[in-house]
């Protein structure tokens, strides 16, 4: 297992960790607007470094994060349409794991799931 | 729990770490008042989402923002309506935005499809607006209804939240 990046916004942190054929994203705390551009610049990584180790599955652990703005959710947009382009053979899987008590992960996370049925599930 | 009417306003200038401030408080005051924690998320989601515009596009920071209420009438174990509204004065180009995803949003006739449609547009472009008013629609419930005089914006949403009896 090896560390890749951390990220820390005011009161958000990500960390992205190499867990052999899958990366591992941790997202703690409030995605608020000061979260932005260290997320995406921390989702930009984590989509060139899946790529470049032939990463089968990106894990995305949600169950620490109270709440993600639209613009930080743009972010996740961008990161799924960017593994929907890829060639077949270097698409990775996006799974969202996600935490009941956060009921807004419910209705975004499944947003973002239909956006990509075919590579995002969610669990709870 | 309570079946009363309510009405919240505030009028401030937010920065982000107050928008924050704002969605936590609502969070925590309608969990108590509506019963209703998915409905409760909702309301914050949009308090939030509707802050966070103003805090990004006002011209001078003043900012009303309120959450209205109904009572629950006699005998009526169904939902009440909430509306949560917010004013604030904004430039031509964010103003004709705001009409533009409301009006897109409206002729789509489907909250979450439009949703669905500016995502795909979204993630093609470094363009972050509109997403906001779009996931307030859909994730949110919510009917979107915006006014504009002068430099004035006011955009109102209204949802209806379910939650026991008192």
């Amino acid at each position: 297992m090896q560390e890749l990046m951390q990220v820390a916004g005011d009161e958000f942190s990500g960390s992205v960790r190499d867990e052999g054929e899958k990366l591992v994203v941790d997202l703690r705390g409030n995605a608020d607007m000061h979260a932005i551009d260290p997320l995406e610049h921390m989702l930009e990584r984590v989509h060139a470094d899946a790529v470049r180790l032939g990463s089968k599955e990106i894990v995305m652990d949600m169950r620490e994060l109270e709440f993600m703005n639209s613009s930080c959710f743009k972010s996740f947009v961008t990161l799924v349409h960017s593994a929907q382009e890829l060639e077949e053979e270097k698409r990775y899987k996006i799974r969202l794991l996600s935490n009941p008590d956060y009921h807004w992960q419910k209705r975004s996370l499944n947003a973002l799931r239909c956006f990509a049925v075919d590579l995002v599930t969610v669990e709870s | 729990m309570s079946d009363q009417p309510l009405y919240f306003e505030l009028q401030f200038k937010p920065s982000v770490m107050l928008v924050s401030v704002v969605r936590r408080f609502v969070n925590d005051f309608y969990s108590e008042f509506l019963g209703d924690p998915d409905g409760t998320s909702r309301v914050a989601l949009a308090t939030h989402e509707l802050l966070e515009n103003a805090v990004k596009y006002s011209v001078d920071g003043a900012t009303t923002v309120w959450i209205e209420v109904a009572a629950r009438e006699q005998g009526n174990s169904g939902g009440r309506e909430v509306r949560i509204g917010l004013r604030n004065r904004s430039d031509a180009a964010n103003i004709a935005n705001v009409e533009r995803v409301v009006a897109e949003i409206r002729e789509i006739g489907d909250a979450f499809a439009a949703y669905q449609k500016l995502m795909m547009q979204a993630a093609k472009t470094k363009d972050r607006f509109g997403l906001g008013i779009a996931r307030i629609c859909a994730e949110g419930e919510m009917e979107m209804d915006c006014k504009i005089e002068g430099n004035e914006v006011t955009l109102e949403a209204t949802t209806t939240v379910e939650g026991g009896a008192a």
